[in-house]
């Protein structure tokens, strides 16, 4: 009797105890095993901390190494309306630390009180954006319950206009313009996400950290553009179409050897730091992206396809009075009355149409064609530039019997500053055209460099064409009316002038011209070719600019410390 | 496990550990002597090789110490692992302010580097830029092209028109302060300017370190 109520106790009690063990393993295998994961991301989500670690966009530099622009670190000053007001004597507080603020940040105390009045129930509003270090800090040492900071990645342009139509600019949707949006690729960082667990007092447990994704730094983007070069030439442009009342106007120096950009400038211009006070016209550059007829200054580029073609010589003649009538092509005039017994030479110094048009019938327009083709028109150069315009070349079967002469004095085709100075490069480099370039490569911090320009060279006309050119564009600088305002003393320049019209709707328009100036120096051997042009609307002649484009050839060739000219300037016959 | 215990036969009645307990004089207390004629009941005990084998004290002290040991250093060790992280998290915080502070100051520097500020200061200080290329040839000592109008903008060199946002109420250095802070920095090359001062006027430069400047007209 005794023995079996023990047993059934001891039943009882296995059978208790079994039951239990059951319920505890089930738990136990739910949570270690079913919904372990849930749980383990449930407990780490309290404790752990997730930062975003920034990478930073690269550099831009010049060519030296001076900073065009750069990454900086901004502070956005934000406020939570609703803690502010839920405090005991909430508008003596906020008043107090606005004032407060507001000292600092050089606002108007009443400005941020209705910022923090228009939604009260608010939990986030700017007080203020962007705002450098040393105002975060003073702001920061206020120690303001309900003022809170964010950082935020800026960008900043040290040397302001310098080189600002070409460096571009960052909006608030990213890159908008300039190497800025082009080299984007180069110059973007990615941002990292590092995970740590912190303990109660936000400190990081030892050991915790987990880092998700690394942080990628951009590289840095260096162009071939001098800075203090670019600066003065920038200066100097701007003065000149203040004078000229210009509307435009660009300047470009490029290094004969390689094509290297050393400075390319437009006025109007923008001031990277500060785009909202820009013109919508000023905010990309108008060297690269907008063409213009460019005249007179292509007739050296005839010459030099003629030369080649071994159809006239230096001191070819041909009779070409103020105006001639072309079979099917009516009547070409020159801007002024002049000489009408001239050389090749003597066409150029006195820019005449008629003697362009005129040497001209010598070549098959094709073959004429091809050679403006080669030294770059129609075509986008090398550089890429953000809304580049590859300016209009027509094939030679699309020309009419007018386009077929005017074409060759710059009328009917349209050509950019660069694809100008480019032109002007191949002369004065043996015609041998260089690839434009601009951008010199992009350095990264592993020490790679990417984004290396093309070196390779074409051959455009023959080193004997490209020397004799540029001999007859001596003349030019010596010669011509506007030679006193070309003389760089010591340095032997060759140049050639342009006076365009302007097409408007159906025609050339009355009183609007493109002058421009370009050439090379020092003559005997080339290192620097130099483009200026304005456009005007006014009735002027490029002589106006004649000045300009000495100031900015002499200021390159100091800049440079091109040594002077040892020979004389050859003295062609220019008439006959 | 029975194997493990011996058994004392009652047979023999006579159990191996029951020892008789004697008086002083070794006689039989006859008391007990009666006890012994009664059969002694089975008793488990142990053989003396397992009471050899048996834990001894030290062993568990020795155990239970070293636990302690291990316990108390894992502690400390935790503690110093907590307190470098504390450190570490104070000293990151210091070196990001740092960065911070050398990247505000890096950017100052590049805004006061720019060309406008110092073409400005240049002209503020009555430099003016020429014209002309100027190349001295020193093999000859020649200086060839001409000189040409000094100042070619008419603006004495800060025309200012390339604009920089970032230089608004940047001041331009005054000629004078300048002169005062060098001196100020350099006390030893003060001294010699000071002795030279009376007797040349004209010698540009009485720093010892900077190499004079030709006197040039």
């Amino acid at each position: 009797m005794n023995t079996r109520r023990a047993r059934l106790r001891i039943s009882g009690m296995v059978l208790v105890v079994f039951f239990m063990v059951t319920v505890f393993v089930v738990r136990l295998v739910d949570i270690q095993i079913v919904r372990a994961d849930e749980l383990n991301a449930q407990s780490l989500e309290k404790r752990a901390q997730e930062l975003v670690t920034y990478g930073v966009r690269g550099e831009i530099v010049d060519a030296h190494g001076a900073v065009l622009a750069d990454s900086v670190e901004r502070y956005d000053i934000t406020v939570s309306p609703r803690a502010s007001l839920a405090r005991e004597n909430a508008m003596g507080v906020i008043a107090d630390g606005l004032a407060r603020i507001a000292a600092v940040t050089q606002q108007n105390p009443d400005d941020l009180m209705a910022v923090i009045l228009a939604d009260p129930e608010s939990d986030f509003e700017y007080l203020t954006q962007g705002v450098t270090l040393d105002t975060f800090r003073a702001v920061d040492a206020l120690n303001i319950p309900w003022v809170y900071f964010e950082l935020r990645n800026g960008r900043s342009y040290p040397n302001g206009e310098v080189a600002g139509n070409l460096v571009g600019f960052i909006g608030t949707d990213g890159p908008q313009a300039g190497v800025e949006y082009t080299e984007d690729a180069c110059l973007a960082s990615t941002d990292g996400v590092s995970v740590y667990e912190k303990g109660e007092d936000g400190v990081r447990i030892p050991g915790s950290e987990a880092t998700t994704r690394e942080p990628t730094n951009g590289g840095t983007l260096r162009l071939t553009i001098d800075r203090d070069l670019q600066w003065w030439v920038q200066q100097r442009m701007e003065q000149a179409a203040q004078q000229l009342g210009a509307t435009w106007a660009t300047a470009v120096v490029i290094r004969v050897s390689d094509g290297n950009l050393m400075a390319v400038t437009d006025y109007p211009t923008v001031d990277p730091n500060n785009v909202n006070d820009a013109a919508r016209e000023a905010l990309g550059s108008v060297a690269f992206t907008t063409p213009y007829e460019p005249g007179s200054t292509i007739k050296v580029l005839t010459a030099a396809s003629l030369l080649d073609a071994g159809v006239v010589s230096q001191d070819s003649q041909i009779f070409a009075p103020y105006s001639v009538e072309f079979p099917g092509a009516g009547v070409i005039s020159n801007a002024f009355y002049g000489p009408e017994r001239l050389t090749l030479a003597g066409s150029l110094v006195e820019s005449s149409n008629t003697a362009t048009a005129g040497f001209s019938e010598l070549l098959a327009p094709e073959a004429r064609h091809d050679y403006l083709a080669g030294f770059g028109f129609g075509e986008y150069t090398e550089v890429g530039f953000n809304g580049e315009s590859s300016g209009t070349l027509y094939p030679a079967s699309e020309w009419d019997r007018r386009t077929n002469y005017t074409v060759q004095f710059g009328q009917g085709m349209t050509a950019t500053s660069v694809q100008m100075a480019s032109a002007y490069q191949t002369l004065a480099n043996g015609g041998v055209r260089m690839p434009v370039t601009l951008v010199e490569g992009c350095e990264w911090p592993d020490g790679t460099v990417t984004e290396v320009p093309p070196t390779e060279g074409t051959r455009v006309v023959s080193e004997a064409a490209a020397r004799q050119t540029v001999e007859m564009m001596e003349m030019v600088a010596t010669s011509s009316g506007s030679a006193p305002n070309l003389q760089i003393p010591g340095y032997r320049v060759a140049v050639k002038s342009g006076t365009a019209e302007v097409a408007e709707a159906g025609g050339y328009a009355d009183n609007k011209v493109v002058l421009s100036y370009a050439g090379m120096a020092p003559a005997e051997d080339p290192l620097y070719a130099v483009v200026v042009t304005a456009g005007v609307n006014d009735r002027v002649f490029s002589g106006r600019i004649a000045s300009t484009f000495r100031d900015v050839m002499a200021q390159t060739l100091t800049t440079f410390r091109v040594p002077p000219s040892t020979t004389p300037s050859p003295n062609l016959p220019l008439t006959w | 496990m029975s194997a493990n215990f011996a058994y004392a036969n009652p047979a023999y009645a006579r159990p191996l550990r029951y020892e008789p307990s004697r008086d002083a004089n070794g006689q039989h207390d006859p008391q007990q002597g009666a006890a012994r004629s009664r059969p002694t009941r089975v008793e488990i005990v142990t053989t003396r090789a397992q009471r050899n084998a048996r834990p001894k004290l030290a062993y568990s002290v020795v155990t239970i110490v070293s636990l302690f040991v291990i316990f108390a250093a894992q502690l400390l060790l935790s503690i110093v692992v907590s307190d470098g992280a504390y450190q570490l998290s104070g000293l990151q915080v210091q070196q990001k302010e740092l960065l911070r502070t050398e990247q505000a100051l890096l950017e100052q520097l590049q805004v006061l580097g720019s060309t406008q500020h110092l073409a400005a200061n240049a002209a503020h200080l009555g430099m003016v830029p020429g014209s002309n290329p100027l190349y001295l040839d020193l093999a000859t000592g020649a200086v060839s092209s001409a000189p040409g109008t000094a100042d070619p903008l008419g603006c004495g060199g800060g025309c200012s028109m390339v604009a920089n946002s970032l230089l608004n109420g940047v001041p331009l250095v005054d000629a004078a302060s300048v002169a005062a802070q060098t001196a100020a920095v350099a006390p030893s090359s003060a001294q010699p300017a000071a002795v030279q001062a009376p007797a040349a006027q004209s010698v540009p430069s009485a720093n010892p370190d900077v190499l004079p400047a030709p006197l040039t007209n």
